[in-house]
């Protein structure tokens, strides 16, 4: 039962700390916030679902493809819809309204395009259950947990490995430092808006099979993964990870043995109780106003 | 006296217009429920406008005060049995608590963590009063509350209850004026400008911005007290996270720092959700679209587009005079 518990928790742990570490890049690269990403998460989840059951493509090949196509939408976000609003000297409350407002609109194609029903992903595997170790687990959860890690390595060797990942950083310590050292400040922006959005759709198809694919699946999740990323220590990669598995494990300790109905309310109480002591999150990034 | 009341010709046809045109909805029981709501949405608006357009500080947990006035009025009323009267006043103040609650933390964080703090809060609310099944009656809402009731007349009907609402309306403009002319506003005003430069000015920037808070959430939870009362319903779905993003467009459409951008924002987005009545699935859509015009085209509201257009008729006065002469 514990055991249970704890790949479960770990499971929606890694989906908020990858769809949080959106946030986090996105901050760390341009200064700003989105409120898209749980919208992002139900778009990328309504195309896998097109992709697998409607096209009859493959899992992987339908998840590579969703996560190209949630790529572009970022970058589109950034370079047509922020970048636009920015040279016209708006302020960060602006692209915060942006962004909801983004979500709105995304909402609502989803709604057109595929209507206000639950849809149900076919079944991945053809067993309920697989065994480890003698307990069984359902082996959707074990996929989720297995592409969330597989993301954050491969997130982790691209930002620190590969050229562009460090110039992004770069970008992101200091545009002029970096722009005059031949580094496309504007591309690495798009860019991290593109990843950002990118992680977020490639989750949303992997959890699609846990919990259904509908309308307000990505609100919750998309709010509590922002949660995650300020305990971690908002702009902290690695932080937004630790604080998404934090509120994974709170959700899941606390339906289990406390109470169900008041899960999320403690989620969100623990938030502001961690803003109120520790504002700068477990990695002590910097959130004041000074 | 003359010359004066030429300065204001403007203002004085907008006045007569909008008394003609709400005089014409009167005359229905479904449009003058949509004056009500125009009201309330001023209201709660006005209240936000203190914290957003004057502080500088943003909320998108709005909701959360106006769910909150809803509720205490509500069942002030209904399990205690107080007057409603007095029950809309003390919900108010229930939600200034609240409001000086978040400030504490708030007065200190940045936009983007204010953003999610409000927005976490608004969320808290939401939660408790849908889960809350003994206190909240849960999703299905609390039914049956009573209409206001001053002086043993009771504002029954929708038209009674607008000329009690208009009357709520004018004593808050009376009092955000009042507010934002005296030291508090221009201290808001400082602290909305540059929150260093006014605490080096001797302003208390945290007491200050703790003082926003109160009076935005006292108005936001007097227009949800209101609410119910004129509703006699009410349930969670009123108090989501997408009202609070509509107080916001509202308040931006309108233009924010003035005392008539609340109004006009509050009237036409109330007037553009009932005219899309038929088309409520679409409702998302048109207030998103609202947002970005706002972002994208108007980005001081429609008080910004009558601003600039009184400017340009003034410029054209004195060409004249100076051609003139």
């Amino acid at each position: 039962m514990l055991v249970q518990l704890m790949i479960g928790a770990l499971m929606i742990g890694s989906v908020y700390g990858l769809v949080g570490l959106g946030y986090g890049m996105i901050y760390k690269a341009s200064g700003l916030m989105t409120l898209a990403q749980g919208d992002m998460l139900m778009i990328g989840a309504f195309l896998g679902l097109t992709f697998y059951k409607y096209l009859h493509l493959p899992f992987v090949v339908s998840l590579v493809f969703t996560m190209i196509i949630m790529f572009s939408l970022g970058l589109f976000i950034e370079r047509v819809l922020v970048t636009t609003l920015l040279e016209r000297g708006a302020q960060t409350v602006y692209i915060i309204l942006c962004t909801i407002s983004v979500a709105m609109v995304l909402q609502n194609i989803a709604m057109f395009a595929w209507g206000t029903n639950v849809k149900q992903f076919p079944p991945l595997f053809k067993k309920t259950t697989v065994d480890i170790f003698g307990y069984s687990v359902v082996p959707e959860n074990l996929l989720a947990l297995g592409v969330g890690i597989f993301c954050m390595l491969a997130l982790h060797f691209f930002m620190t490995k590969s050229k562009f990942g460090t110039s992004m950083r770069a970008a992101a310590q200091d545009e002029l430092a970096a722009s005059s050292l031949g580094i496309n400040v504007p591309l690495t922006k798009g860019a991290s808006w593109g990843i950002a959005s990118m992680l977020a759709g490639g989750i949303g198809v992997v959890v699609g099979p846990i919990f259904g694919v509908y309308l307000s699946m990505g609100a919750l999740i998309g709010q509590k993964a922002f949660a995650g990323a300020v305990v971690g220590g908002y702009g902290n990669m690695y932080g937004a990870i630790v604080g998404g598995i934090f509120f994974g494990f709170i959700e899941t300790l606390i339906s289990a043995f406390v109470t169900v109905t008041y899960k999320d309310f403690i989620s969100f109480a623990v938030l502001i109780i961690v803003m109120i002591i520790m504002p700068t999150g477990l990695f002590k990034e910097q959130v004041m106003d000074d | 006296m003359l010359n004066r009341l030429k300065e204001k010709k403007g203002l004085l046809i907008a006045l007569a217009i909008i008394t003609v045109v709400c005089g014409l909805m009167l005359k229905e029981r479904y449009l003058a429920l949509v004056l009500c709501f125009v009201c309330i949405n001023i209201i709660a608006v006005t209240g936000l406008d203190i914290l957003f357009g004057y502080t500088g500080q943003v909320s998108f947990g709005h909701a959360g005060y106006y769910a909150i006035g809803s509720y205490t009025s509500a069942l002030l009323t209904l399990r205690l049995n107080l007057p409603p009267a007095l029950a809309v006043i003390i919900a108010g103040f229930v939600s200034m608590l609240f409001g000086v609650i978040i400030a504490f933390p708030a007065a200190k964080l940045v936009k983007h963590f204010l953003s999610l703090l409000t927005i976490a809060f608004g969320q808290m609310v939401y939660i408790f009063i849908a889960v809350t099944v003994p206190l909240t009656n849960g999703t299905s809402g609390i039914v049956g509350i009573p209409h206001i009731s001053i002086f043993g007349y009771t504002f029954s009907t929708n038209q009674s209850n607008f000329f009690l609402l208009l009357g709520v309306v004018i004593l808050v403009f009376i009092a955000k004026k009042r507010i934002v002319d005296s030291r508090v506003g221009r201290a808001f005003i400082a602290i909305r400008e540059n929150p260093h430069a006014a605490n080096g000015m001797g302003i208390n920037v945290r007491y200050y911005k703790i003082l926003a808070f109160a009076v935005s959430a006292f108005l936001t939870g007097i227009a949800g007290a209101l609410y119910a009362h004129l509703m006699g319903f009410i349930s969670p779905d009123t108090f989501t996270a997408s009202q609070s993003t509509l107080f916001m467009t509202m308040l931006l459409f309108g233009g924010i720092g003035s005392l008539v951008g609340p109004a006009i924002g509050s009237a036409i987005l109330v007037a553009t959700t009932e005219l899309m009545q038929s088309f409520v699935s679409y409702q998302m859509l048109i207030y998103a679209i609202f947002i970005l015009i706002v972002l994208f085209y108007l980005p001081n509201g429609v008080v910004g587009i009558i601003e600039s257009l009184k400017e340009s008729s003034r410029k054209q006065h004195t060409d004249k005079a100076v051609n003139n002469a």
